[in-house]
């Protein structure tokens, strides 16, 4: 059970006691009267394969609240793709897969690159964003919802509880992002835990009080893949297709929208998903490409709001970070200790070596080019160049599920 | 005897004739035909190239014309498609050519025919291509406007005319291909005389508080205008 504390300058809403869930369903079935819910789910084909997937569609099957399913698979083979429809033709509302390595959705991804839009590297943002192109060319739905397919722990409480301030029209909210903790016999999510808290602080440390950093401190789980929206910021939002896709999106969502309607929910008890290797020798993958990337979205966001940074910024920082980290290893220890939780004070500590390193890394790629963005054009940008992309992608979506 | 031998070589002869007089238009008929695949894969080649220098598929994307193409479930890049389309034409040219060698009064016939049809179906094609691009651009100038007005129906307003003008252009199109002109002319004519009749009548019925409280409105701000003119004495 969480406290009540209400974290920095966004809404935080808990979960108090044990809320009843067919109250939470049933009113969002009123709701999506008036404001119709598409969920989007970004997958690999390997995802079907797992005992989670099943686990969602499961679950899924019982939300009647949502009015569309929107899932982009990636790295998937015609028969695949078939094969991942009649997976999903379990569930009783309307389904479209969008069959990224299919020749229509590479036509649409070759239409935009000759127009000098890229739409980045194959990965969650790009998918997400496909998604959300779809939904907006559909024009149905006023809701998105997106969630990883992953989750080993998935309840369709977690879903009905990440929608319901966004759909709910007394609650003035235009984002709202998922969190949780992330416990088994210990503690998960490093990135969170040692990277992106440890790292907002130094930067407060030094730069001193920043807007952006305070909203970004506010998240409790700022690398949360879970949240929800309304669909103009699906139009308005730029994406980034690298793994600075979270803290990227909360960016965007900082530069549009006021924190006031912006919030973060409490929607499980625990949560357990892939976990990535740490990758300490190889900064081009695993966790310290995630962390690298991260670290760069945040360094750019904040150059964009006026921040000089310069090489004894960094120098600073990287001595600030390594302090901040340090101590909060030790917070972390006592409260696995209380918590009667397997603690690896090693593994921790080389983590948060392997996250200096990374920061090391951003600070080097950024002072290199602080111009480079991985951001994927906005859908109002790209509708201005082609006029008629959407119509194209839902064309291609739509040919590629009829049976 | 020598009867049933002349009747039994007669038709070999005349069958030998006959092959000895359509061998040469055959072959010339295939030289042709081997000639134009080739002449119309190189033209192919040269449009594509120019096309592509000219950046034609983006300019295609940014008029709408990729995504009409792909209404049709067509994938092809637009410069491939019109490569092929240039392609099949000269090879539909080139058969006809050769088959016009081979001196058949029929295909004779029909070549003429098709020679005939060929500009009115170049003019039926520009037609529906610059047809599609003006209704394009003034469907999105209506919607512009109707937005920028505060419209509620802009969307509709602007698909209505989109939907109205790509009727005219389709029967305009049909009208040059001479495909039934007398039921086209008649049937666009009945359809778009109802259309314009609806929309009169919506107007008609459901505005006429609306015009009404205008025309009242124009009169009373006469009658105060007037009321302000300085009278010299």
């Amino acid at each position: 059970m969480s406290d009540f504390y209400q974290t920095g300058n966004i809404i935080t809403l808990h979960k108090l006691g044990k809320p009843s869930l067919e109250r939470i369903e049933s009113e969002l079935k009123e709701f999506a009267k008036q404001r119709p819910i598409a969920l989007a789910l970004p997958a690999l084909y390997t995802d079907f394969t797992s005992d989670a997937m099943k686990g969602i569609i499961n679950e899924l099957k019982k939300a009647g609240y949502i009015r569309e399913i929107v899932l982009n698979l990636g790295r998937a083979s015609d028969t695949e793709f078939n094969q991942a429809r009649d997976f999903m033709r379990q569930i009783p509302y309307d389904v479209k897969i969008i069959h990224n390595e299919g020749k229509r959705i590479k036509e649409v991804y070759a239409t935009l690159e000759r127009n000098g839009l890229w739409a980045g590297e194959d990965g969650k943002g790009r998918a997400a964003w496909l998604a959300y192109g779809y939904i907006l060319a559909r024009g149905v739905s006023d809701i998105i919802a997106l969630h990883d397919c992953d989750i080993a722990t998935y309840s369709r409480e977690m879903l009905a509880r990440l929608v319901y301030p966004v759909a709910n029209p007394n609650i003035d909210v235009v984002f709202c992002k998922g969190f949780y903790s992330r416990v088994t016999d210990r503690m998960h999510g490093r990135v969170t835990r040692l990277l992106i808290t440890p790292l907002v602080r130094s930067l407060e440390k030094i730069v001193g009080y920043h807007p952006f950093l305070v909203f970004l401190d506010s998240f409790r789980y700022p690398l949360a893949g879970e949240f929800c929206m309304i669909t103009d910021l699906a139009r308005t939002n730029r994406i980034p297709w690298d793994w600075g896709l979270e803290v990227g999106v909360l960016a965007e969502v900082y530069r549009n929208y006021s924190s006031r309607r912006v919030c973060q929910v409490d929607i499980a008890d625990t949560y357990e998903h892939k976990h990535q290797p740490l990758s300490p020798e190889d900064a081009s993958k695993g966790l310290a490409k995630m962390c690298v990337d991260i670290c760069k979205s945040i360094f750019r966001t904040l150059a964009g709001e006026g921040i000089v940074f310069s090489d004894n910024f960094f120098k600073s920082l990287e001595v600030a970070y390594l302090r901040l980290a340090e101590d909060t290893l030790v917070k972390y220890e006592a409260d696995a200790a209380i918590n009667c939780l397997t603690f690896d004070r090693h593994e921790e500590a080389k983590a948060v070596e392997s996250f200096t390193n990374a920061i090391k890394k951003a600070a080097e790629v950024y002072m290199g080019n602080p111009l480079t963005t991985p951001l994927i054009p906005n859908w109002n940008r790209v509708t201005s160049a082609i006029p008629g992309i959407l119509e194209m992608l839902k064309i291609a979506v739509d040919e590629d599920n009829k049976i | 005897m020598e009867n049933f031998i002349e009747m039994l070589s007669q038709p070999l002869k005349e069958f030998w004739t006959g092959l000895v007089s359509f061998v040469p238009g055959f072959t010339a008929m295939f030289i042709i035909i081997a000639g134009g695949i080739l002449i119309s894969y190189l033209a192919k080649a040269l449009f594509v190239k120019g096309l592509k220098a000219a950046n034609f598929d983006s300019l295609c994307d940014r008029l709408g014309i990729t995504a009409v193409i792909r209404k049709g479930d067509v994938w092809e890049r637009p410069v491939e498609l019109f490569g092929h389309i240039i392609y099949w034409f000269l090879i539909i040219i080139f058969v006809m050519i050769g088959l016009n060698a081979l001196q058949i009064q029929t295909i004779d016939n029909l070549i003429a025919q098709f020679f005939v049809y060929l500009p009115r179906a170049f003019s039926a094609l520009l037609i529906l291509v610059i047809g599609y691009v003006i209704a394009g651009f003034l469907s999105r100038a209506i919607l512009i406007a109707a937005v920028n007005n505060g419209y509620h129906y802009a969307k509709v307003l602007a698909e209505a005319v989109r939907l109205l003008l790509i009727v005219l252009i389709l029967a305009m199109a049909l009208e040059q291909l001479q495909v039934a002109p007398g039921i086209v002319v008649a049937a666009f004519s009945i359809i778009f005389s109802g259309i314009v009749l609806a929309i009169a009548i919506a107007f008609g019925v459901g505005g006429i508080d609306a015009a009404k409280k205008i025309i009242e409105k124009g009169s009373d701000e006469k009658k105060e205008d007037k009321g302000r003119d300085i009278e010299h004495i």
